[in-house]
């Protein structure tokens, strides 16, 4: 990639680039700050305790916790066995469901869920009591029995449909304090690791309800204690930050997609093929292109259930580009003799970025494509699974972990060379000069760019949460997740435009076909003299 | 006028003046939590009615009409756990039937049972404030902190609502220190000091729950991971509440006025700062082993208390000295019982026979 805009571009105009790109950047922040909601809203459902008469337990009925009492179930106060009710009716543990109506209503108006929510996910939070007489065992299993059904505003109240139902094994595990004596006292709470309960990527419904019944068997659902409670915690993508979200993406769609396309002509004006780093960067505006473009917006209109999917794998396509790309730059600009500009010599390298993604792709599609097909699933939930996950994950660490070292191994030689490079710098010839000060100019360009990126992400996160800055207006991760989006598109868009084949080189070159000989050579770049150099300075160094 | 005529007037004056003295004194809110109509869903008393509460806490019970019922059931949860925390001290929290105050006359003494009492009934309200607004039975939590919406619809579309302790935390604070506000008083006055104790008792109540929710969180980013995490705070159990309230009761602070009579400080300055968890109180407390009706002190004299101990709830401490009394009693117990999860449990009745000390 001989001559790039960002070497003959002047300081003026470089800086003037930089101000506008850092502008953007910081508007990105302030958007996601000050308009935009916290990203996601938290809701905790207490559920109902139901109960259905009679022996004979049907598990088609809804049991609905609200409503006209006709259509509404019958409840109970409290599910201990000294409770009057529980008594005299002889409610058994066959009998009893918890209901839960999501959304939970508010200031005495029920609520409904909308399309702008994306997507939902839920957890159970178990309340439970201790009791000398009746205590948790150890890593108990229950079996949960769901059934998840949904109504519109329209539909005749108490007409639930089903959307999925299923029943799990979940692990229980709970702590519980002491006091000074290593005793505990009756009475006292458990503190219990969360269940997973279902997660749907399409809201498309105006109300939601759950009937979680916990069906006695052999094995399962016993030394689990006393339940007082069960809560439901959902989590769901705010509607004020959705339309943010999308609108920036509709924002940068075509912003990154313009200056694609004149990266793109601007090879084609060259007369040459274009080598592997400009394929390489346009790829990776291909990636972020893909990753902008915004057909969520599709989901106000249609229920599409594979979006959270989609979005995941687009955005794991990018991340793995940008990887590549870190690599193949580094190795571009590594200036020793061998002869690169193929895709075959990364193949190390490139192997870990593929092993890592397609090990986290795997997981993904055992985990949230399970879930299009299942709510309810977990790949944590079973023995074998929760392992295969973990072996996923430890292999994705390790391709991390080998591509990170491949990366600084490349990082130093490019270093090494460039000092190297910058001792011989005052004998070599006009063009070779400029050449190689280019070269060394790039990279560390890029380097900086990266690292002063990377800085901010991290300084972001760290204060990702905090409580009680009530009187700060400023949503924080609302800001860190518009920011660190708008971050990579600010990169990309600088990439492309700044590492882009110089228009003054190409027109130079065409006028003078010797340079453009030389020009050609000096890619190519098989030099005595470097290597003499280069053979000098590793004998100055011993 | 005949003697029993005469005594009978007598009688009667004091009645009056006596009631007088109830009435002026013992506008408590708390004594909502012993209202019968407070406990009934759906019955909604007038706000005027409810001479518990202050001047200031009338007009606030007919702006926030539906808020009572919470406030109620959380004194009542207040006055609960404060039951089960002291079960086993001489002062065992007993609330007295038919009297304004619910505690008598002890919680008129600025000593450190008063400054917990005051501490958890307004971390009780915290708590019932928060669950209520959870649960949508109050017509003003306020949904997203977002300034753009201002309707209930588009803000739950737009921010979504949560963040119901910090609104318990707000309406805690406005509604039960109203009743110490109500009033101004002179600098050096016992009420002055009565009323800082309070507010500053009240307010440690409260973040003994908003500074102790948990805070539970869920990763839920691209594969499950932490790219996206989204916290929330849960309100603590209430005996958790209870159980750190009880630690700061033990190590609470005596104060006195500073030199200008505007603000309490510590008594002893070897003692460290009182911070704004801390307990406060001004006097010490009343002798708790006798009875005694000018304090309000019921005595231990019948309480039950355990031989073997040698802890506040052994016979030696508990009975102050004068010993106690043995005797047998039958108790009819469930046993051998199979428990499940929840709800009935098939068992047999058992008898037995337990020795049980009372003080003398």
């Amino acid at each position: 990639m001989a001559g790039v805009v960002l070497e003959n571009l002047s300081w003026k105009k470089l800086i003037i680039l930089s101000l506008i790109l850092l502008m953007l950047l910081i508007t990105f922040f302030l958007i996601g700050g000050l308009q935009a909601p916290q990203p996601n809203n938290v809701n905790i459902i207490i559920g109902t305790k139901c109960y259905a008469r009679g022996r004979y337990v049907n598990r088609e009925k809804w049991h609905i916790p609200r409503g006209n009492k006709s259509i509404s179930c019958e409840k109970l106060d409290s599910l201990r066995p000294d409770d009057p009710k529980i008594i005299s009716q002889e409610i058994t543990d066959k009998q009893v469901v918890f209901a839960f109506w999501i959304p939970g209503p508010r200031d005495g108006q029920e609520l409904k869920m909308h399309p702008r929510f994306q997507y939902m996910m839920s957890v159970l939070q178990l309340d439970i009591i201790y009791q000398p007489h009746n205590p948790v065992g150890l890593n108990p299993v229950m079996l949960l029995d769901f059934r998840l059904g949904y109504r519109n505003e329209g539909d005749r109240e108490g007409d639930w449909k089903l959307l999925a139902e299923s029943a799990e094994d979940r692990k229980l595990v709970c702590t519980i304090s002491t006091n000074e004596k290593n005793e505990t006292e009756p009475g006292s709470q458990y503190d219990c690791e969360l269940l997973h309960a279902f997660e749907i990527s399409s809201l498309h419904h105006d109300y939601y309800l759950l009937n979680l019944r916990l069906p006695p068997s052999p094995e399962k659902n016993i030394n689990i204690g006393q339940i007082d409670d069960i809560s439901l915690v959902t989590i769901h993508q705010n509607g004020g930050f959705t339309i943010i979200w999308f609108s920036i993406k509709t924002f940068m769609f075509p912003c990154v997609l313009i200056v694609l396309v004149w990266f793109w002509k601007r090879i084609q004006q060259m007369c040459r093929p274009p080598n592997l780093l400009e394929r390489t960067l346009f790829a990776l505006g291909i990636t972020m292109s893909i990753l902008n473009l915004p057909i969520e917006w599709l989901t106000f209109w249609l229920n599409i259930p594979f979006m959270l999917l989609l979005n995941d794998i687009r955005q794991g396509a990018f991340y793995a580009m940008l990887l590549s790309f870190w690599i193949i730059f580094t190795g571009e600009h590594i200036m020793d003799q061998t002869e690169r500009n193929r895709l075959k010599l990364y193949w190390k390298h490139l192997t870990a970025v593929i092993v890592g993604c397609v090990c986290l792709f795997v997981f993904e599609m055992c985990e949230r494509g399970m879930q299009l097909k299942n709510p309810f699933y977990s790949i944590w939930s079973s023995e074998i699974g929760s392992k295969l996950a973990l072996a996923f994950i430890i292999l994705a660490a390790v391709a991390a972990t080998a591509y990170f070292l491949f990366l600084c191994v490349m990082i130093y030689r490019v270093f090494r060379n460039i000092s190297a490079k910058k001792s011989s710098l005052p004998s070599m010839s006009h063009m070779r000069k400029k050449y190689y000060m280019g070269l060394i100019f790039r990279f560390k360009f890029l380097m900086l760019l990266t690292l002063f990126f990377f800085f901010i992400i991290s300084q972001l996160s760290e204060g990702q949460w905090k409580w009680g800055d009530e009187n700060l207006n400023l949503e924080y991760s609302s800001a860190f997740f518009t920011g660190v989006y708008g971050l990579w598109n600010v990169y990309i868009f600088g990439l492309l435009s700044l590492y882009a084949p110089s228009h003054k080189t190409a027109s130079s070159a065409h006028a003078d076909t010797d340079s453009q000989e030389e020009e050609v050579q000096l890619t190519n770049m098989p030099s005595e003299l470097s290597t003499l150099q280069s053979f000098a300075t590793k004998a100055d160094q011993d | 006028m005949t003697e029993t005529q005469w005594n009978g007037t007598v009688l009667y004056l004091l009645g009056i003046v006596q009631a007088i003295f109830v009435v002026v004194n013992a506008n408590v809110w708390w004594s909502l939590g012993t209202n019968p109509r407070m406990l009934m869903v759906g019955v909604q008393p007038f706000c005027t009615e409810l001479r518990e509460l202050s001047p200031g806490q009338i007009r606030a019970c007919q702006n926030h009409h539906d808020h009572m019922p919470s406030v109620g059931r959380g004194a009542r949860l207040g006055i609960t756990e404060c039951q089960t925390q002291f079960k086993n001290r001489r002062w065992n929290c007993t609330t007295i039937e038919d009297d304004r105050t619910v505690f008598g006359p002890v919680i008129q003494i600025a000593s450190r049972e008063a400054a917990f009492m005051h501490s958890i009934l307004a971390a009780g309200v915290v708590s019932a404030i928060a669950r209520s607004c959870r649960d949508g039975e109050l017509s003003s939590c306020h949904c997203s902190k977002a300034l753009r919406p201002k309707e209930l619809v588009r803000d739950w579309i737009w921010g979504g609502c949560g963040d119901n302790i910090q609104y318990g935390y707000k309406f805690g604070s406005y509604f039960v220190d109203l009743r110490e506000k109500d009033k101004n008083h002179p600098r050096l006055s016992p009420e002055l000091s009565r009323m800082l104790m309070n507010l500053h008792n009240n307010e440690a109540g409260r973040r003994a729950v908003y500074n102790y929710a948990n805070v539970a969180c869920k990763c839920h980013g691209v594969s499950g991971s932490c790219s996206l995490k989204t916290c929330w705070q849960a309100l603590p159990p209430f005996k958790d509440v209870g159980k750190r309230l009880k630690d700061r009761y033990d190590g609470a602070v005596e104060v006195k006025f500073n030199k200008r009579g505007t603000r309490l400080i510590r008594r002893k300055r070897r003692f460290n700062k009182p911070t704004q968890d801390d307990l406060l109180y001004v006097n010490t407390s009343p002798d708790y082993c006798v009875a005694n009706s000018t304090t309000g002190s019921l005595g231990t004299v019948g309480r039950e208390c355990n031989r073997l101990s040698e802890g506040m709830d052994g016979c030696r401490l508990m009975c102050c000295g004068r010993g106690y009394n043995t005797f047998k009693r039958k108790l009819v117990e469930r046993c051998q019982c199979k428990f499940h999860w929840c709800c009935y449990v098939k068992c047999r009745t058992c008898e037995r026979i337990v020795d049980i000390n009372s003080c003398k």
